[in-house]
């Protein structure tokens, strides 16, 4: 070939030299970036290892004052900063979510918490006929289906200023996960997603309800 | 038949084929690298957790858009273009796949496609799209006989 340009004949080996010395260049040059924005000054970029932020880790999410919102001047309460003192205890008061704009990953026992306290609105996102087998006893049955065919649902929906708790099947939640961005989108605030959903409360021996009502038939 | 032939494997139309593709690619690849925190965000909105660990899916965001920038500028430029028109097909499809799925289960964000300005919306035309730039990279791709 006598130009260093070609339209594009290349075959074979030489074809396939070419995919994996592209893909191999791009994977190293991202990394590369990555790596000098990680390590350099100011220090920003993206984690190796991704975490989906959780209610642990609220510390690193918390609005600041840049973005105008209030809370940034107003640190955490302490016991945000020690999970044992929330987690697990009855007694214990609830942590107090500050206004994020994603929805959060919330454990178990601070759903507990929660729920002893009467201090979330606790969404089931399930089909009515899943919820109507066995519901977290309070829990408003909001099917995520329902939502996206009428969103007017969502809009009446008032959590009267407390968290938003939303649960569904578990697994990998896909279900908590939608409705808890739609809600987000739909400008609610203190949105929280139990990935551990009914399953995981089921076999806890906390409180159950059954029937189409919040409290059970 | 063997007109339209003629005419998909005619160097000028491939080499047209190639810098159309490679531009796109160039266009997808710029604005992600430079806001790579945004596109990481819009990675997490596939909620690709079903097929990925979603620890692995960072690396994801700082990989894709410069093996993007790299088989655009070899697609652009004509050097082993051929190759870079296999991995922008190959990505494309990857994309595509990860539309679907996401239009499978009912999410609904912007996709940042082509970064936070240029993101539409997850859906029927996002889909069309997709595979139309897929159709260019197919013809960029073509073997000469």
């Amino acid at each position: 070939m006598d130009r260093w340009w070609s339209d594009g004949t290349e075959t074979g080996s030489r074809l396939w030299q070419g995919v994996v010395a592209i893909a191999a260049t791009g994977c190293l040059l991202g990394l590369a970036q990555n790596a000098l924005v990680r390590y350099g000054d100011p220090k920003d970029g993206l984690a190796w290892k991704y975490t989906p932020p959780t209610l642990d880790s609220l510390e690193d999410i918390a609005p600041s004052s840049a973005d105008g919102k209030p809370g940034g001047s107003n640190p955490l309460p302490p016991d945000m900063n020690d999970p044992l003192q929330i987690g697990g205890s009855v007694t214990a008061g609830v942590p107090d979510i500050p206004d994020v704009s994603r929805p959060i990953q919330i454990q178990i026992s601070k759903v507990k918490a929660f729920f002893d306290a009467k201090a979330g609105a606790i969404i089931d996102a399930r089909e009515p006929s899943e919820y109507a087998e066995g519901h977290i006893p309070g829990a408003l049955n909001l099917p995520y289906d329902e939502v996206v065919t009428d969103p007017e649902r969502l809009e009446k929906f008032d959590p009267q200023g407390k968290p938003i708790i939303i649960y569904c099947g578990g697994g990998t939640c896909e279900l908590s996960m939608n409705l808890g961005f739609a809600m987000v989108n739909a400008g609610k605030k203190k949105v929280l997603v139990f990935m551990g959903g009914w399953p995981e409360w089921a076999t806890s021996g906390y409180p159950i309800a059954k029937g189409a009502t919040p409290e059970g038939a | 038949m063997s007109a339209l032939k003629a005419f998909l494997l005619h160097p000028t139309v491939r080499r047209a084929a190639q810098i159309t593709a490679g531009s796109i690619f160039l266009a997808s690849a710029l604005p992600k690298i430079a806001d790579l925190s945004a596109f990481a965000g819009s990675v997490h909105n596939f909620h690709l957790e079903p097929f990925l660990p979603m620890a692995a899916t960072n690396l994801l965001a700082m990989t894709i858009p410069w093996v993007e920038l790299v088989a655009g500028l070899a697609l652009v430029a004509g050097v082993r273009p051929r190759a870079g028109a296999f991995v922008y097909v190959a990505l494309l499809a990857v994309f595509t796949v990860g539309v679907i799925t996401a239009m499978a289960r009912g999410l609904s964000f912007d996709c940042g496609c082509f970064g936070k300005a240029g993101a539409g919306p997850i859906g029927a035309l996002k889909l069309a799209e997709n595979l139309s730039m897929m159709a260019v990279g197919v013809i960029a791709a073509l073997e000469r006989r």
